[in-house]
């Protein structure tokens, strides 16, 4: 096993993969920007690495600058987290160059997942199905395209074979937009990514997002852990996920992890990977891509199969150990849902959010799950994405999860900075949610924000509470003073409140003069 | 010794009237009954602890500027002290009164688009403020002049920070 990993991420997937790590008696390595210098995954490492500054180009994203502390600390490994460079071939190929070992799968895998008509052809001849299509197709050639387009049948997508980022797709209603499209989504790929080669695929619509955790050994083993849920999507950043969804059956999962073995093996795919699908309203399920890494809903899966480490996993098989528990079921126990709390607010426009977190509370209790990079005193960082923490329940049923996710919700209080925890309670009110009657649309097409009753009890309680702050903040030198001296509740208040209204200032202040050093 | 306050939440003006009988506190909303509540905030500064008539309730309270903000049961209520008349949530950018335009939020500055001397439209985009990824564009409330640009390309802006002085246009 290793000695010491250094973990080339930030925010909540780092304190993540540094627990597994302390508890596997592995030293860790942080790295950090400039504005994270006061982050929690620094003050609980074993060594830190200052990267540069705030910008990722310059500091997370820069492969040169994260082999260089892993060689000046003395790591035998690096963990790549989610994002940043975790899907960067190149990256992996730096490690090895290095001597490290990167805990994620072989560079040749990544590289043979990352082109999306590679991708599908290599899908194809493992038996894993495919959303019904054409990649023997090109701009030049209209009459070919006509004829498969004919076979495939509208509504369907032109899709680029390079990049991502939602670029060079284009729905296709009728045959006669068909040429046009094509053009469209050949020059855009051309100028994008240099590379104008498409594909036509049927548009399955509606769809649910499916995906597989799997992971495999350097053994030849694959295990698959069931489904999560992930239809649940704004702007395609996914907001709420679980495991299992309503929508798949003991048969259908049978086959879904079929197929991701099957996926998995196809590739020589080493280590923890995500194999997502659409699935329709008829349980008919086709290949969409491999996540090459760790995901952000991994928790959710860890609690319906017995607490499994993922991360765990992911270290025992970088070291050269089999996978344990090959023959386990594939039936999950009970029922896991997963809230992202972001910092935005959703009565703005989902407006993103920063600022000096001042208040904390963090819900516990049976079932609960909270992995965030909160703590009273982080300034949260501009440059990064808006996620502040995972907030996962399990229970025995999907009624009760969402019972015991809205209790912890409620329970949970950030101050400082806007979350999106009153969209979580309104979700979870909706009534197509409750259901598992949702696709991947169902969000942006049917859900509204609803705007607070005016009745809301809660505004009492904060109305007296605002006005009781404010007599604090104004100095109750005079008010509340009686012939007693002063009253029970301002004396228990008073020196607190002092320090409340000052510690603003103070914090933030003196974190200003070493981020402006 | 009563205190009186006057709030605006999402636009309604309340008041809010806190007579403190000594073991107790007697709250007054609006011109609804008195309340007596048993209050504290021992222990964490902002954090409340209201019983009313047997019944607990929680809420934190943070300052926000001129404003409150009160968070009650994962709901957020911004009080702003006064009259109201401001929308809820809106600042900076097009909520600015004319001669300034503050910024919306917190923030890298990634681009500015005017120079001092620049004529400006109403809604023209003067500078472009990333945070979490997002590229958020601030709109000049109104048409004028620019006087002075405050903030640089790469620099950090804090929310309500001054990024740009005009000279606003007359009003025909």
């Amino acid at each position: 096993m290793f000695r010491r990993v250094l973990i080339a991420n930030r925010g909540e997937i780092a304190l993540r993969v540094q627990r597994t790590c302390r508890e596997m008696g592995i030293e860790t390595v942080a790295v950090y920007s400039d504005p994270d210098r006061n982050a929690l995954h620094v003050r609980n490492a074993d060594h830190a690495v200052r990267i540069g500054p705030g910008p990722a180009l310059e500091s997370y994203l820069v492969i040169d600058k994260i082999i260089a502390a892993a060689k000046a600390t003395g790591a035998d490994a690096i963990h790549p987290g989610y994002g940043f460079l975790s899907e960067n071939p190149r990256f992996a190929d730096a490690c090895a160059v290095a001597g490290i070992t990167f805990i994620g799968p072989p560079a040749d895998a990544m590289r043979a997942l990352g082109g999306k008509i590679s991708g599908r052809r290599l899908m194809q001849e493992a038996g894993v199905p495919v959303v019904p299509g054409a990649d023997n197709i090109s701009v030049d050639d209209f009459a070919t395209a006509k004829r498969e387009a004919d076979r495939i049948g509208f509504p369907l997508l032109v899709k680029a074979s390079a990049g991502g980022g939602g670029r060079g797709i284009r729905l296709v209603q009728r045959a006669e937009d068909l040429e046009n499209a094509m053009r469209a989504s050949g020059s855009e790929a051309s100028t994008s990514f240099g590379d104008a080669t498409i594909f036509l695929e049927k548009y399955v619509s509606p769809a649910r997002h499916i995906e597989v955790q799997m992971i495999a050994d350097a053994h030849g083993n694959v295990r698959a852990f069931g489904e999560r849920e992930c239809s649940i999507q704004r702007r395609n950043q996914k907001l709420v996920e679980e495991a299992p969804s309503v929508a798949v059956t003991p048969e259908i999962r049978k086959r879904l992890c079929d197929a991701a073995v099957a996926a998995a093996k196809s590739c020589g795919y080493r280590n923890a990977g995500t194999v997502e699908f659409l699935m329709d309203r008829e349980g008919n399920f086709y290949f969409l891509e491999v996540n090459a890494r760790l995901q952000v809903e991994h928790p959710v899966t860890e609690l319906v199969y017995g607490g499994v480490d993922l991360v765990a996993l992911q270290l025992r098989v970088a070291a050269g150990e089999p996978l344990p528990d090959l023959d386990a079921p594939i039936e999950p126990t009970g029922w896991a849902i997963e809230c992202r709390i972001n910092g935005e607010n959703p009565y703005a426009n989902f407006a993103p959010s920063v600022g000096l977190i001042d208040y904390l509370q963090v819900p516990s209790g049976p079932g609960v799950r909270f992995d965030s990079m909160l703590f009273e005193g982080l300034d949260v960082p501009v440059y990064y994405d808006s996620l502040l923490g995972k907030l996962i329940v399990w229970a025995e049923t999907r009624p009760q999860a969402i019972e015991r996710m809205k209790r912890a919700l409620k329970d949970l209080i950030v101050s400082g900075v806007d979350s999106n925890v009153p969209f979580h309670l309104a979700l979870f009110d909706e009534p197509d949610f409750r259901s598992g009657d949702f696709s991947t649309s169902w969000l942006e097409a049917n859900f509204k924000m609803p705007e607070p009753p005016a009745d809301d009890p809660r505004l009492e309680t904060a109305l007296i509470a605002g006005a009781l702050a404010a007599s604090l903040i104004a100095g109750s030198s005079e008010s509340g003073l009686t012939a007693q001296g002063p009253t029970r509740w301002v004396q228990a208040s008073r020196a607190q409140a002092r320090r409340g209204i000052r510690v603003e200032g103070g914090v933030r202040g003196w974190r200003r003069g070493i981020a402006s050093r | 010794m009563a205190t009186r306050h006057r709030f605006s939440v999402a636009g309604v003006l309340h008041t809010v009237s806190v007579d403190d009988a000594g073991d107790r506190l007697v709250v007054r909303i609006d011109d609804r009954d008195p309340i007596e509540v048993d209050a504290t905030t021992e222990g964490v500064p902002g954090l409340f602890s209201l019983v009313r008539g047997g019944r607990p309730s929680r809420a934190y309270v943070t300052r926000d500027g001129k404003n409150l903000r009160v968070i009650v049961d994962g709901r957020s209520f911004v009080l702003s002290p006064g009259s109201g008349s401001r929308e809820r949530g809106a600042a900076g950018g097009l909520a600015d009164p004319p001669g300034k335009i503050t910024a919306p939020l917190a923030g890298v500055v990634v681009d500015v688009r005017v120079k001092p001397g620049d004529r400006i439209e109403a809604r023209q985009v003067v500078v472009v403020v990333e945070a979490m990824k997002m590229q958020n564009e601030v709109q000049a409330p109104h048409s004028g002049t620019v006087t002075a640009v405050k903030v640089q390309q790469g620099g950090r802006a804090e929310k309500g920070e001054l990024l740009v002085e005009y000279t606003p246009d007359a009003t025909a």
